[in-house]
């Protein structure tokens, strides 16, 4: 009989090299920058001033340097929040892709808070209720799809993403609705607009200079230290990684699975509410769209990172620069638009998942008899 | 034009013109998860295939080269996604939400760039005849259903006729009973000789030229005009992802759910005229908020999901090795 077997056969890796991996990412943004240096240059564009314009994001040169960073912080904060506590149900395989619809709802009771309680309370104790607020708005509505996971085997995935736009339109309703009863409206507007959030609900800041640092900053990279050290230091943090690698494993050494993954995803979704809240405190007032896509960004950091809590600072600030630096390079080419960094962003992510398969596996050359054995 | 019956008929027929679109991206979608693989890029991949599709329709003035084209580029997509997940052995989600982001940067991309030289539908005689209603010879002077089902454009009854051939094809055919094998349990499959790597291949291309085809039905509903803020599929492919669930992974079922997913679409905008001709009956419309209507699609299919899990009853659609990836050497 002839030998049919294909020339190379797949093997996994025994090893890891970071050295390696390293190598993949920087290839990887590399290759999409010349990708899009090809696309810009078919569009008329110059790309290296365009790609200069993009990395320096508008910074030096201009009137108010301050005011871009303050900015892009109010980009990046919850970006890498949301890719924090994504990965964290990520590392139990837990698919969950409801990041929009948790912020959303983090933003929507953060608001709700703000809205009710802004006039009574002084300011420090006010975004602290609505970071609370949020977190447990966002945090019951993850908890609702786990349950169901736990219970019944739901499919997490597909329910996540139908609870998104559920949780979508449920904002849009209230941002639409021009009633007597609808407190989130400016009552002073005609057409429905939402009202900005009385003083004690605007998120603190601390003037550094002419530079007002946003305190979500701090709580979010005081977050990054406490999620490496519950997952890499604590019983807690080790029996996710147990149910991720195996459930099975995790049943028979006795953890209560179900448990272990309804705690994880409340924390999860909690942590993602609360970046809304951040988000909406930040932001001063309530808007229709507040999530500017970070719950699906959020996987796509998480991802980059290998579910890293360091690697995710890195992949979270690298996007925030491709887009922060889209956004304000943009706006001086009318041929190409904010959404470039899409573009790039998708392409990085194709090269890493492509580049992963030669990290995580071998090809091995099938060669004579040993095919055979 | 206030005449209630001409009102309903209207709302009818538009239940069916707008929301045909739906029925490819199902289809395709149906195509791509029958194989095993769960594709959340139906978004990016039909605004892939509606910008090339337009795009060649209008440069050669021609809807074949426009549906050829859509079908193509939308078909790339889901080749990619077969590199990435069937040979590199990448995440689904991942790479299916990266499609997406890609598809959908793209778009704008190529859209905002040609700006002033955006070519207009109504500079292209073959798009705009082809997407005109094509009445079907006696069918069409029936009273109400006439006007609903058989007045409607060429691509929706080709949408319609895609979608049975599939079903056909899964049930009926050689190919199409191994497909579901390889999407159920590759393992077997692989073991009784059906070669994996190639069905997954050919009908990821396959569904997601159908979702492309799909696409360029939108660019032509929307008159092909493009707007630098809302993309022409405007959420559509994640409801065919909803769609998917709540046909019960059943491609016919999948006509007769995007006419109940349309009639909602449908109603948020018709609900003040429906209120108007028929105050009696349904005045009460004008006080449902139109966003309720947008998200009843996603709600029903969330509780058809739960309720699913919960039965888990024979004869759910859902293949088995839904989302996960195959890898020989683990057999």
């Amino acid at each position: 009989m002839k030998n049919r077997q294909p020339l190379f056969h797949v093997v996994k890796r025994e090893d890891s090299r970071p050295g390696r991996q390293l190598l993949a990412y920087v290839t990887a943004v590399v290759l999409a920058l010349a990708v899009g240096a090809v696309l810009l240059a078919v569009q008329g564009v110059e790309p290296l001033t365009f790609y200069k314009q993009m990395l320096t994001m508008g910074i030096p040169g201009s009137r108010y340097p301050w005011r871009a960073v303050e900015n892009f912080i109010k980009l990046f904060v919850p970006l890498l929040i949301v890719s924090l506590a994504l990965a964290l149900a990520f590392k139990m395989r837990f698919w969950n892709i409801g990041g929009e619809g948790q912020f959303i709802m983090g933003a929507f009771w953060a608001g709700f808070a703000a809205m009710k309680l802004g006039e009574i309370l002084p300011k420090p104790a006010m975004v602290l209720v609505m970071a609370l607020c949020g977190a447990v708005g966002g945090g019951i509505y993850g908890l609702f799809a786990a349950a169901l996971k736990v219970r019944f085997g739901t499919n997490e995935t597909l329910l996540t993403l139908m609870l998104n736009y559920i949780a979508l339109y449920f904002l849009q309703f209230f941002a639409e609705t021009k009633a007597p009863w609808n407190f989130f409206l400016d009552p002073e507007s005609a057409r429905p607009k939402f009202a900005k959030f009385p003083a004690g609900a605007q998120m603190v800041t601390v003037p550094i200079g002419p530079f007002n640092l946003n305190l979500s900053l701090v709580a979010a990279l005081a977050l990054c230290v406490l999620i490496f050290v519950y997952l890499n230091y604590t019983k807690r943090g080790y029996e996710i990684s147990v149910v991720g690698d195996s459930p099975n494993t995790a049943r028979y050494a006795g953890m209560r699975v179900g448990r272990i993954v309804l705690r994880t995803i409340f924390l999860s979704a909690a942590l993602i509410g609360m970046a809304g809240a951040f988000h909406m405190s930040s932001a001063g007032v309530m808007s229709a769209s507040p999530t500017n896509d970070v719950g699906w960004t959020g996987i796509v950091v998480a991802w980059l990172a290998k579910l890293n809590t360091l690697g995710i600072l890195a992949a979270a600030l690298l996007i925030t620069v491709l887009q922060f630096g889209c956004q304000t390079a943009s706006a001086a080419y009318p041929a190409i638009d904010a959404n470039f960094a899409n573009l790039l962003q998708g392409v990085i992510l194709f090269i890493v998942l492509a580049a992963d398969f030669f990290t995580r596996f071998r090809l091995v050359r099938r060669a004579g008899k040993e095919a055979v054995k | 034009m206030n005449d209630p019956i001409n009102v309903l008929t209207l709302f009818l027929f538009n239940i069916v013109l707008i929301n045909i679109p739906l029925l490819y991206g199902t289809v395709g979608e149906i195509v791509v998860e029958k194989s095993g693989s769960l594709d959340l890029g139906v978004e990016g991949t039909m605004a892939v295939g509606a910008m090339f599709g337009y795009l060649a329709g209008c440069a050669a003035n021609s809807l074949a080269v426009g549906l050829l084209v859509s079908f193509l580029t939308a078909g790339l997509c889901g080749l990619l996604f077969a590199v990435l997940t069937v040979s590199f052995q990448a995440n689904q989600n991942v790479t299916g939400l990266t499609i997406t982001t890609f598809g959908l940067g793209l778009y704008f991309f190529v859209g905002k760039g040609l700006g002033e030289r955006w070519p207009a539908m109504t500079g292209s005689a073959a798009l705009v005849n082809g997407f005109s209603a094509f009445e079907l010879p006696l069918l069409s002077k029936v009273p109400v259903a006439g006007k609903v089902f058989f007045s409607q454009n060429i691509l929706v009854y080709l949408g319609i006729a895609i979608a049975v051939l599939v079903w056909w094809y899964l049930n009926h055919t050689k190919t199409g009973l191994r497909l579901r094998a390889v999407g159920e349990n590759p393992g077997a499959a692989d073991s009784v000789g059906v070669n994996i790597l190639l069905y997954k291949y050919v009908h990821l291309i396959a569904g997601s030229g159908i979702m492309g085809l799909g696409g360029f039905y939108m660019a032509l509903n929307m008159s092909g005009s493009f707007e630098g803020s809302n993309c022409w599929i405007n959420g559509y492919g994640w409801i065919a992802i909803a769609l998917v669930i709540f046909a019960n992974w059943n491609p016919v079922l999948a006509i007769l759910g995007t006419l109940v997913f349309g009639f909602f679409n449908t109603l948020q905008i018709y609900s003040g005229a429906l209120a108007g001709a028929f105050p009696g009956g349904l005045g009460w419309l004008n006080a449902v908020p139109a966003q309720l209507f947008k998200a009843l699609p996603f709600i029903i299919t969330a509780i058809v999901l739960i309720a699913s899990s919960v039965r888990k009853r024979e004869g759910s659609g859902q293949p088995a090795a839904l989302g996960l990836n195959y890898f020989r050497e683990e057999r």
